[in-house]
């Protein structure tokens, strides 16, 4: 029923155009598509979507994952107050880059995406102190801290995703909170997650949405 | 035995070679080498000097760099405030672009190299030729004018702004860089590098589509390369991939040097080259830091392997982690020199 919209709207996304997307969206809801339909018919499809072209070697790049991700939260943020009935909550995640990291592209991707999947996401900012992750996740009851880092040193320096780690073993919190890394150092080395103490990684931001949605269910009293 | 410079000439020329080139991008290292503080090391253009002449008679490897770190570009445009760590390279701390109004108001300095930002880069690069000058290439980082607005206001707000941002203000900013960036090469060509790294991680399909990187990388990069001619240039995407474009960008700009990414197929880099120019095979050098000895002189072998029949090839590294152990380095070095042999 909804075909043409759909391709028109991943056509828009593929070749990073905002505002064809975006009417598509408008040109969507004057047709009579519902809020609901919108997000999980148009939106979150779109995001999967790029997903398995990642995957599938079709050359996804990093445009278009920005763009997927800031279109997605715009759309569903527009959305969500005319659902029917308001969606459940899926957790709240706080997110950061490490100290000593200034660079906050990958983790703006994210959050776009979380939006979307309707993850409550507390943006931390750039450079925080591994402290201040565990101490905001208490605060707000969230099952999960992302770790976003551009440069190696940042990724693997001490007071990185490894003293996230140790506060949380040292309060006992290991039970209740997921650690998700991201960022180019994960890229060029998949085992490094591990080596610094995180519990999952992501390859890109796109990803990085259904893989905490993951980690929240893993932790859901 | 030959020097650097002729076994990158011979490489680029196809003309016989002892071996190689071998190109280790160590920068940071130097501040250890010297037994200082990052920080107090890029200070000072003699302690970078003397840092890179000590690396590279220590290990061998054929290239030397004027580069300090990559956000002195983004301090010769007006930053004042890095940040500066224990075991990395520094972060631009300020972006001197933090909304569009801020566009107007960046100047591109009328010389250069009488900004004191560039001056310790100067001395650095006068103390290298005077000790290394014609026996080992000097390197020289030069950012392109389509990335160079990631340094003055973030990847992330660049990325938007390309995207979803006005026209005329985009165009404006990159006006500014491309004029920046003619007045850099033409400094570093004054001051004596020899190889010009033109990096442009926007001229990689990783960071764009196809499509865009036709409608809009693509004619920067040859605005760029027009005006300032492919002499020592060579084409660097930050460590992403580029396969892709090497043929449109070749025959649009001429350019002749290919530093691949370490996630892109040295042989199909090779095979698409096809002898235009001279193939970089790029070892994953974020990996190797946990990599034991024997899997850093596999993987030399398979990248050399792939890339060194017929020549034109050079063998080389990004820019190397802080963290890689000296073992490792060496352990890659050696391998280098014996696979990289046309002795055998």
């Amino acid at each position: 029923m909804y075909d043409q919209i759909i391709t028109a709207y991943n056509e828009a996304i593929f070749d990073t155009d905002r505002d064809r997307a975006l009417q598509v969206v408008r040109q969507a809801e004057q047709d009579g598509m519902s809020p609901e339909d919108i997000v999980f018919k148009l939106v979150m499809p779109a995001i999967e979507l790029m997903l398995a072209s990642v995957s599938e070697q079709m050359n996804a790049n990093l445009a278009q994952h920005f763009l997927t991700s800031q279109i997605a939260a715009e759309v569903v943020e527009e959305m969500l107050p005319r659902f029917r009935q308001a969606p459940e909550a899926c957790g709240t995640i706080v997110i950061g880059t490490s100290p000593g990291d200034f660079h906050g592209l990958g983790k703006r991707i994210v959050i776009g995406c979380l939006k979307a999947h309707m993850i409550e996401t507390i943006d931390l900012g750039l450079n925080v102190a591994p402290e201040r992750f565990v101490d905001e996740a208490v605060a707000h009851g969230a099952g999960v801290i992302g770790i976003s880092s551009m440069m190696v040193h940042t990724a693997r320096g001490e007071n990185g995703c490894r003293m996230v780690r140790q506060i949380l073993r040292e309060r006992g919190l290991e039970g209740k909170i997921r650690i998700i890394v991201g960022g180019a150092p994960y890229r060029f080395d998949a085992r490094l997650f591990k080596e610094v103490g995180a519990d999952a990684w992501a390859e890109n931001g796109i990803a990085a949405g259904s893989v905490i949605a993951d980690l929240l269910q893993e932790v859901r009293p | 035995m030959m020097n650097g410079m002729e076994r990158l000439a011979a490489a680029i020329n196809g003309t016989p070679a002892d071996r190689i080139p071998v190109f280790c991008n160590l920068l940071d290292q130097g501040a250890a080498e010297l037994g200082m503080s990052i920080r107090e090391y890029y200070s000072n253009g003699e302690h970078v000097a003397t840092g890179q002449l000590r690396m590279r008679e220590k290990y061998g490897y054929d290239n030397l760099w004027s580069l300090f770190y990559v956000g002195k570009e983004a301090e010769l445009l007006g930053c004042r405030h890095m940040v500066f760590a224990a075991d990395g390279p520094p972060n631009v701390g300020e972006m001197i672009i933090k909304t569009y109004d801020d566009i107007a108001g960046i100047r591109v300095p009328d010389d250069i190299t009488s900004h004191p930002a560039f001056a310790e880069e100067l001395k650095c690069l006068s103390i290298l030729r005077r000790e290394a000058g014609g026996k080992y290439p000097v390197c020289a980082y030069i950012t392109s004018t389509m990335t160079l607005p990631s340094l003055l206001m973030g990847m992330e707000k660049w990325l938007e702004m390309l995207l979803c941002g006005p026209a005329d203000l985009r165009d404006e900013l990159l006006a500014k860089c491309h004029e920046f960036f003619v007045k850099e090469v033409q400094a570093y060509r004054a001051a004596g590098a020899d190889v010009l790294v033109y990096s442009n991680p926007f001229g990689s399909t990783d960071f764009v589509s196809m499509k865009y990187f036709m409608e809009h990388t693509l004619p920067w990069i040859e605005k760029d390369i027009k005006a300032v001619g492919t002499e020592g240039m060579v084409y660097y995407c930050g460590s992403a991939r580029f396969n892709r474009v090497i043929d449109i960008v070749q025959q649009r700009t001429g350019i002749g040097v290919w530093y691949l990414s370490p996630l892109d197929d040295v042989a199909e880099g090779k095979r698409l080259i096809a002898g235009r120019g001279l193939c970089c095979g790029i070892i994953n050098d974020i990996e190797m830091i946990d990599w034991q000895p024997d899997r850093v002189r596999q993987e030399v072998k398979r990248i050399i392997g792939a890339g060194k029949p017929g020549g034109k090839f050079l063998f080389g590294t990004l820019v190397m982690p802080f963290a890689i152990p000296e073992e490792n380095i060496r352990a890659m070095l050696e391998a280098a020199y014996e696979y990289g042999s046309f002795e055998n």
